[in-house]
C-alpha cells in the first residue's frame, strides 16, 4: 500500500495514529467483566433511593439544588458522584522506614507492617523488599520484588488496589490475602483467605479469577500453573485479623497503642514521610510528561542545570526526563538521566527498565549499535521474563542482523520463535530463518 | 412455621431463553424489576460501554468507574424508559453524557490543579513494544490538550465511527456544532502531530503502515 504524509495538516499521521489507536484497546475479558457484574450487583441495592427523599419540600429542595450548584463547580461539575470522593490514603509504617523510591527498609528483624487510614494494612516479612509505588484517593500500587507479603484491603470507597509480584499483578478490592515472589525460582504464590482478586501475568490463561479459599502457584521455570482448594476464611472481620496474624509466616507487628485512643482503633496518623512524599517538581514533571509538555521539563533542566538534576532528583523524575529527552530526539540526555537512574538508585527494580530504555537510546545514538546490543544482553541476563525480554531479544536479533549478518543472527531468531513465536519480531525471526 | 408465599413474577418476557430476548423484552423485563435483566443487561452492553470508555478516556481503571456508573444510573432509573426498543440508545446516550461530565470535570480539576493526569501505561491496549507505546502516549497526551467537548465528538467520530447526526442526537448539540468540533479537533491535532517529528514521521514507519 502506497501512503503519502503530504496530506495537508499531517492528516494520513493523524489516521493511522487513531487506527492504531483504536484497534489496540482490548475488549473487556470474561474476568473483567464478571468482576464489574460482581461489582454493579453488590452496590445496587445501596444505591436505592428511599421513597421518603422524593417528599422533600420546595425550600428544602432548593437549598439541596443550590448547594450541589457549589459542589459543582467546587469539583469542577462533578454529578457521578453518589457518594463522596474518597479522601487521599494517608499511612504509617512500623517496624520499617520508607527511603527513596518508597521501598520500605526494615528497622529491625520483625517485618514491617503498613496501616493505612481507612482500615487496609499489609505486612512485609522480614527479608522481603516491596516499595510503595503510588498513594492517592483512587488507592494504593505496591509491588513485592521478591519475599512474602500478606495484605487485608479493606472493601469499599470505590478505590482500587494494584500489587505487583514480580511479573504478575494481582488487582484487588476487598479481600485478605499472602502473596509472594521468589525471582531466582522465578515462583509466585498467592494464597486467597477473602473476597476475590484477578491476577495477570505471563501464563497461557492470561487473566486469572480467583475466589477465597483458592490457592494459585506458577512457576515460570517449569512452565507450571497449579490452583488448589483450601479452607476459605470466615466473613467475620476479626476472625480474619486473627487469620492473618496466625498464618503469616512471621509475626508482623501490632501498631503501637496510642495513649487515650481505644484498643483495635487506627492510631493517628503521622504525615507520610518527606522521602516518600513526591517533590512539587516530581509531581509537575510527571504531569507534564503525561500532557505532553516535554519541552517544559527540558526548559526546566536548562534553568536548573544538568548536573544538579542528575545528582539530586528523585527516580521518577529521571525517567520522566529521560522520556522528555527521548520524545525531544535528545539521546545524550536521556543516556545520562538513565545512567543516573542506575547509578543512584541500583536497588530499585526500575533500574531494569533503564537498561532496556539505555538499548533504545544508543540505538538512536551515531555508532551506539554495538553498545545497544550490551545493553539487551545485560537486560536478558538480569530480567530473562522481564515485561521487556521480547522487544530486547527483538531488537538484539535485528541489530545482530545489521551488524554481523543473517549467519549470526539466526540462532538469535530460533530462540525468539522459540520463546515469543507471536511476538512483536516473530515474523522477522521467520523470514531470517528462511534466509540463505 | 408457616410457609410463605411465593412470589411470582408475571414476566413480560416471552422467550425461553434469556439471552436470547430482544433488547425491547430485555428492558420491560428490567421495568418489571427482574433479577437476570440486570446480569443480561450487563453482559449485553457493558463491552460496549466500557470500550467506548477506555478509548475516550484512554484509561481502564476510569472505564471500569464509568462503566458502573453509567450502569448504576440506567437500573435506577429503568422504570423511567419510555421506549423499550430504544434500550441501546438509551444506554448509548447515558454512556456519552457520563464521559462528556468526566471529561469536563477532568479538564477544569486540572486548571484548578486538583487533578494530576496519569501518564498514559498502555494497559488494556494489547502487548505494545516500546516505539508504539510512545507514540500512542504521545498521542493520548494530545488528546489530553483538546478541549472536552472536541476531544469526545473526535473520539465518537474518528474512533467510534457514529455519524454527524447520531452524534449531535445524543450529546444534545447541533449537527453544524459537531462539524466545527470536529473540524477544530483535527486541525489541532493535525498541527500538534505535524510539530512532532516523531508523529509527523509516522508514514515512514513500516509497521504502522499497512
Amino acid at each position: 500500500m502506497t501512503t503519502t504524509c503530504e496530506d495537508p495538516e499531517g492528516s494520513r499521521a493523524l489516521t493511522l495514529l487513531t487506527e492504531r489507536y483504536r484497534d489496540g484497546a482490548e475488549p473487556p475479558s470474561p474476568a473483567e467483566l464478571d468482576r464489574g457484574l460482581d461489582t454493579l450487583l453488590a452496590q445496587a441495592p445501596g444505591k436505592e433511593r428511599r421513597p421518603g427523599l422524593a417528599r422533600w419540600s420546595l425550600v428544602g429542595a432548593s437549598v439541596a439544588l443550590a448547594a450541589l450548584a457549589v459542589l459543582g463547580i467546587a469539583s469542577g461539575y462533578r454529578t457521578r458522584l453518589p457518594a463522596p470522593e474518597p479522601s487521599t490514603l494517608t499511612y504509617e509504617i512500623h517496624g520499617g522506614s520508607a527511603i527513596e523510591g518508597g521501598y520500605l527498609r526494615e528497622s529491625g528483624h520483625a517485618g514491617v507492617q503498613v496501616i493505612f487510614n481507612e482500615g487496609s494494612t499489609f505486612a512485609l516479612t522480614t527479608g522481603t523488599r516491596g516499595r510503595i509505588r503510588t498513594v492517592d484517593r483512587k488507592g494504593a500500587h505496591v509491588a513485592i520484588e521478591h519475599g512474602t507479603a500478606s495484605f487485608r484491603v479493606t472493601h469499599g470507597g470505590g478505590r482500587r488496589w494494584l500489587v505487583d509480584a514480580g511479573p504478575f499483578l494481582v488487582t484487588v478490592k476487598g479481600t485478605v490475602f499472602t502473596v509472594s515472589w521468589e525471582p531466582l525460582r522465578e515462583r509466585f504464590e498467592l494464597r486467597l483467605r477473602r473476597g476475590s482478586v484477578v491476577v495477570s501475568g505471563p501464563v497461557s490463561a492470561g487473566e486469572m479469577a480467583l475466589r477465597a479459599g483458592q490457592r494459585l502457584v506458577v512457576n515460570l521455570a517449569k512452565a507450571e500453573t497449579v490452583i488448589t482448594e483450601e479452607s476459605p476464611e470466615p466473613a467475620n472481620g476479626e476472625a480474619a485479623g486473627a487469620s492473618v496474624q496466625r498464618d503469616t509466616p512471621a509475626p508482623v507487628p501490632q501498631p503501637p497503642r496510642v495513649p487515650g485512643q481505644p484498643t483495635g482503633a487506627v492510631p493517628s496518623l503521622a504525615p507520610v514521610p518527606a522521602t516518600v512524599a513526591k517533590s512539587a517538581l516530581d509531581h509537575r514533571w510527571s504531569a507534564d510528561v503525561a500532557r505532553g509538555h516535554w519541552d517544559r521539563i527540558l526548559r526546566d533542566v536548562e534553568r536548573v542545570g544538568v548536573e544538579e538534576i542528575l545528582g539530586r532528583a528523585s527516580s521518577d523524575d529521571l525517567f520522566a526526563l529521560a522520556d522528555a529527552a527521548r520524545y525531544r530526539r535528545r539521546p545524550d540526555l536521556a543516556r545520562a538521566a538513565l545512567l543516573a537512574e542506575r547509578q543512584r538508585f541500583p536497588d530499585s527494580p526500575r533500574e531494569l527498565d533503564a537498561i532496556y530504555l539505555l538499548g533504545r537510546v544508543e540505538e538512536s545514538r551515531q555508532s551506539g549499535t554495538a553498545r545497544a546490543v550490551a545493553w539487551y544482553d545485560k537486560y536478558l541476563i538480569r530480567a530473562p521474563t522481564g515485561p521487556f525480554a521480547g522487544e530486547a531479544l527483538g531488537r538484539k536479533m535485528t541489530l545482530t542482523d545489521k551488524l554481523e549478518g543473517p549467519a549470526r543472527a539466526r540462532p538469535i531468531a530460533a530462540d525468539y520463535l522459540r520463546r515469543f513465536p507471536k511476538g512483536n519480531y516473530a515474523g522477522s525471526a521467520r523470514e531470517l530463518m528462511r534466509a540463505p | 412455621m408457616p410457609i410463605q408465599p411465593a412470589h411470582v413474577h408475571l414476566s413480560l418476557v416471552v422467550s425461553h431463553d434469556r439471552r436470547a430476548a430482544s433488547d425491547g423484552d430485555l428492558a420491560r423485563a428490567l421495568i418489571a424489576g427482574e433479577g437476570w435483566a440486570m446480569a443480561e443487561t450487563w453482559r449485553r452492553f457493558a463491552p460496549m460501554v466500557l470500550m467506548m470508555a477506555k478509548r475516550t478516556l484512554g484509561s481502564q481503571s476510569e472505564a471500569e468507574d464509568i462503566g458502573q456508573e453509567v450502569f448504576q444510573r440506567l437500573f435506577r432509573k429503568a422504570k423511567a424508559l419510555r421506549e423499550p426498543d430504544s434500550l441501546r440508545s438509551f444506554i448509548y446516550a447515558f454512556t456519552i453524557r457520563a464521559l462528556q461530565t468526566e471529561l469536563r470535570r477532568k479538564k477544569l480539576r486540572g486548571w484548578l490543579h486538583l487533578d494530576h493526569p496519569a501518564v498514559w501505561s498502555g494497559q488494556g491496549w494489547g502487548t505494545l513494544d516500546v516505539e508504539s507505546r510512545d507514540l500512542l502516549r504521545k498521542f493520548h497526551a494530545l488528546l489530553e490538550r483538546l478541549a472536552p467537548r472536541d476531544r469526545l465528538v473526535f473520539i465518537l467520530r474518528r474512533v467510534e465511527s457514529m455519524t454527524l447526526e447520531e452524534i449531535a442526537a445524543t450529546m444534545g448539540i447541533s449537527e453544524s456544532t459537531v462539524k466545527r468540533s470536529m473540524r477544530r479537533a483535527a486541525n489541532r491535532l493535525s498541527g500538534w502531530i505535524g510539530a512532532d517529528p516523531d508523529l509527523a514521521g509516522l508514514c515512514d514507519t513500516e509497521r504502522w503502515v499497512r
